[in-house]
């Protein structure tokens, strides 16, 4: 540590002139009386202590519940998830296999009353086919069957309670064609055959 | 006596609703001019115990196929004659009325199919309650592949009476007509497929790959 200079406390002191000390003690007073200077410049007001913000704290009034929440809700929050790598992956895995088993094939659930029917037809020209029938009230359009493999062969699977039911297949919108792969087929009274396909239940 | 009351009296008030409905079924889907004349139609089945879903069904089947309003008529007019066929013919082999529209709907399938009405008779009273569609239905399959009436009513009766559940019927129509792919004759085909009572062959069932993508249709099913 060094050691000031006595002769600097006299100056500053008032003891002794600047004229009194050398050059060099003379620079480094007028540094000090700067420094003195800067300080004094410093805020007038009362220091503000950490107690005296605590208790200004405590001595806000309390806000409502719905603030308190609102603020709770919009503060940014930091959280830390402390994970270990064997848990995550045993996780991940659970989660796979419950996506592939529960929801993969895509086939609907059965009632207890109901069946499958498919239908099937080979129309190698055709830009649509539907199959319209008793289940469906003879509605055109409403059970497309598709050409997947764009290969000629229409197929349509559909959920129908069981029972017994006549239709037809409805080319490009206007062609009514009996299915010729049903084995069974009875006359419709117009003119034409329909073809009957029997459901049976799924559940059996 | 105060059962049937009280189905008079069901009737009198559901009739009005019924024929509400129907007519909103079939307005825009038959010709104008053929509505009336199908509507009443439709309300003498009801009026007779009969089922109306076939005649409904009948006259949306015309208007799809866009066939003239007359012919319409003239069809519907031919199911209702099945139907009352039907209900005689089930009296006669002697279920008692109210007789179930399941039941008669069959039956008119069954003659639609072509089976003599003498047959479905003898069937229905060998069977005698319900449900008799897998019977008649199996029975109709082997007479459209040529198997004789009378054998193939024969062999679903006896099926029935050797503990074959109803519900495996048509099982063991596929079982003779399989028979017949393999080369017996039809004679021999039921002879095999009798003796193996009560045990028929099993038919595949559905796996739920078999469905994948299956879907109902839109409007519910009658």
């Amino acid at each position: 540590m060094n050691q000031i200079d006595s002769r600097i406390h006299q100056v500053l002191d008032g003891e002794l002139g600047s004229d009194a000390v050398p050059a060099e003690l003379g620079r480094a007073v007028a540094q000090l009386r700067a420094a003195a200077t800067l300080l004094a410049a410093a805020p007038s007001g009362p220091a503000v202590s950490l107690e005296s913000r605590v208790m200004a704290e405590i001595r806000r009034p309390s806000l409502s519940r719905a603030r308190r929440l609102m603020r709770w809700l919009v503060t940014p929050r930091a959280i830390i998830f402390r994970v270990r790598p064997a848990w995550s992956l045993a996780f991940a895995a659970v989660a796979a296999a419950l996506t592939l088993f529960t929801a993969g094939d895509g086939a609907p659930e059965l009632a207890e009353h109901e069946g499958i029917a498919q239908f099937v037809g080979r129309f190698p020209e055709a830009q649509s086919v539907h199959v319209v029938g008793t289940f469906n009230d003879w509605r055109p359009g409403s059970i497309a069957l598709v050409d997947q493999d764009h290969d000629g062969v229409w197929r349509a699977t559909v959920v129908l309670p069981a029972g017994t039911y006549e239709y037809m297949f409805v080319v490009d919108g206007e062609r009514w064609v009996p299915d010729h792969l049903a084995e069974r087929l009875v006359a419709d009274d117009f003119g034409r055959e329909n073809s009957i396909v029997i459901v049976r239940p799924a559940r059996r | 006596m105060t059962r049937w009351v009280t189905l008079a009296l069901a009737g009198c008030l559901t009739l009005p609703l019924a024929a509400q409905s129907v007519h909103g079924r079939l307005a825009g889907r038959i010709p104008s001019d053929a509505i009336p004349t199908v509507d009443s139609l439709i309300q003498f089945a009801a009026q007779e115990g009969l089922p109306t879903e076939p005649l409904i069904q009948k006259a949306l089947e015309g208007g799809a196929k866009h066939v003239a309003g007359p012919r319409i008529v003239a069809a519907v007019q031919v199911s209702l004659g099945q139907l009352r066929d039907a209900r005689d013919l089930l009296v006669r082999a002697g279920d008692q009325p109210p007789l179930l529209a399941s039941e008669l709907t069959t039956v008119a399938w069954a003659l639609r199919r072509g089976l003599p009405a003498p047959v479905i008779e003898r069937v229905a009273a060998a069977l005698g309650r319900p449900p008799r569609a897998a019977a008649l239905h199996a029975v109709a399959d082997l007479v459209a592949h040529r198997f004789d009436p009378d054998s193939a009513a024969a062999l679903i009766v006896e099926a029935v009476q050797d503990g074959v559940p109803r519900a495996r019927l048509l099982d063991v129509s596929t079982a003779a007509l399989q028979q017949v792919q393999r080369g017996h004759t039809r004679s021999e085909a039921l002879a095999i497929v009798r003796r193996q009572f009560p045990n028929v062959p099993a038919p595949s069932k559905p796996t739920r790959g078999n469905f994948a993508g299956a879907r109902r249709p839109a409007t519910p099913a009658p």
